[in-house]
């Protein structure tokens, strides 16, 4: 399958089947698409030897990947817990719908031992220190980080940490615990100060922004060459979130993420009348992005990011982020889920840490789930980058893991335009 | 006229594993595995470009 998209003035042509990125000039691209448009001998052998190089019309691969039961990596909710009472919050404040606690050391450990024990051959595991906020447990934090290395290493296993916090308990030791230990830590801070402020609010229902973006700062500063990510959410009421996301930008953060929220609040929820207005705030700010590389001040944006060259491998695109297979979470009392947007729902209880078993049924969904399992990706150009979506959106949003959120899909496949339009303009200055 | 902008690197091994899993790469509402690079690819590469 081919996808033909126009960007300003520029034709693209994405083969889904090789992963090739072409451009071309606009009687090609009406050609490509089916019209009836004289071509020259030359301009039909150049579209002729592209697809004897396999980079044009070539046949999509729509086997099943292999996947073994081997578990990578755990969501590790050290506090269901939060010194914020954000609005859209899918983890219901912290809470997750059910009482505000901490997650022990002994679940912790319990925790990293059921992954050390269903890693099977991986040599790399990953846990994600999650919440509510995970600050408000930094002991187990530190003593948990303390028993995975010592544990792993016995079994030549190595260990990549993340913290998904606010930052409101950022202190000069914390930092210098997680530029030790952390690979990745990810910041949550919604862009503007009145943007962050109206939905990120204290316990005392004050605005968060003055509170976090000094700390924020000073752990970037610190931060080196490591990983980390400040990442904002928006929402019905800031579909202008590109000013956000150039704020953040001139606040001095170079790795940003932007999310659109997941929530049923019906003044902030995301519905299909905004597509339009949030297709061309992406559109605007991979303008001003491309605007910034140039001037060599340019910036990371997560969703703008895209290796059409050295990109995830296929068993990795058709089986994507491995949730209820690879990836688990724990949360505080040692229940067992498939990620962090399932902890909570008795539905989605896969085990116990402590009986140390998995629910070899609800294993067998997620498993057996992939790219060719949903079949609205069928004809979808997106599919080999997106891999079918986030199962528990998916869920939440139509009832089944299996079905694409059509909104979430379309906002996907804008920012994947805009991705490959900042590739090839980059491109073209090299 | 039409002009490749970009191909996929052939490679010999996939499945390794090696990569992180994408939701907690970056974010924790979109699994985007196409932001990823290839962890072994990108390796390699560095290795090479020693």
């Amino acid at each position: 399958m081919i996808h033909i998209f126009t960007y300003h003035d520029n034709y693209y042509v994405y083969d889904t089947g090789s992963g090739a990125l072409h451009e071309c000039d606009e009687k090609t691209a009406r050609y490509l698409g089916g019209e009836a448009v004289e071509m020259t001998d030359g301009e039909l052998a150049e579209i002729a030897g592209l697809k004897s190089a396999g980079l044009l019309d070539k046949e999509e691969v729509n086997a099943f990947p292999m996947k073994p039961e081997e578990a990578k990596a755990l969501c590790l909710h050290v506090s269901h817990d939060c010194n914020l009472r954000c609005r859209y919050c899918f983890a219901d404040e912290g809470a997750y719908h059910s009482v505000r606690e901490v997650m022990s050391l002994d679940t912790a450990k319990a925790a990293i031992d059921f992954l050390l024990r269903n890693s099977g051959t991986r040599k790399v595991l990953e846990i994600d220190f999650f919440g509510g906020e995970p600050l408000m447990n930094l002991g187990v934090v530190k003593a948990a980080v303390a028993y995975a290395k010592e544990e792993g290493a016995k079994l030549g296993k190595r260990f990549l940490f993340t913290t998904t916090t606010n930052g409101l308990l950022l202190d000069d030791e914390t930092i210098e615990f997680f530029n030790n230990e952390m690979e990745n830590v990810v910041l949550s801070l919604d862009g503007r100060e009145e943007v962050h402020d109206a939905v990120r609010k204290t316990v005392n229902g004050k605005g968060s922004f003055a509170l976090v973006i000094d700390k924020v700062k000073k752990f970037v500063r610190s931060r080196g060459d490591k990983h980390y990510y400040v990442r904002g959410t928006f929402t019905a009421k800031n579909l202008d979130f590109a000013d956000d996301v150039l704020f953040l930008a001139d606040q001095g953060f170079d790795s940003i993420s932007m999310e659109p929220v997941v929530t049923d609040l019906p003044d902030l929820r995301i519905e299909e009348e905004h597509l339009a207005a949030i297709e061309k705030e992406y559109e605007r700010l991979a303008d001003e992005y491309i605007k910034r590389e140039e001037e060599g001040r340019g910036f990371n944006f997560f969703h703008f990011n895209i290796d059409l060259e050295g990109g995830p491998c296929l068993q990795k695109r058709v089986s994507a982020c491995g949730a209820g297979n690879e990836y688990f979470s724990v949360v505080p009392n040692g229940d067992i889920y498939p990620c962090h947007q399932f902890a909570g729902d008795p539905a989605w209880k896969m085990g116990n840490v402590f009986e140390g078993t998995i629910d070899a049924a609800l294993r067998a969904k997620f498993a057996n789930s992939c790219l060719f399992t949903r079949k609205k990706c069928k004809d979808c150009f997106a599919k080999f980058i997106c891999s079918g979506g986030c199962s528990a959106n998916n869920y939440h949003y139509n009832g089944d893991i299996e079905e694409p959120y059509a909104i979430t899909c379309a906002m996907m496949k804008k920012r994947i335009e805009c991705a490959m339009h900042i590739l090839a303009r980059r491109k073209a200055r090299e | 006229m039409i002009k490749t902008i970009a191909k996929p690197t052939e490679r010999k091994i996939t499945g390794c594993g090696e990569c992180r899993s994408t939701c907690q790469s970056a974010c924790k509402t979109s699994c985007t595995v196409g932001n990823q690079s290839c962890e072994r690819v990108t390796r390699e590469q560095k290795i090479e470009r020693k």
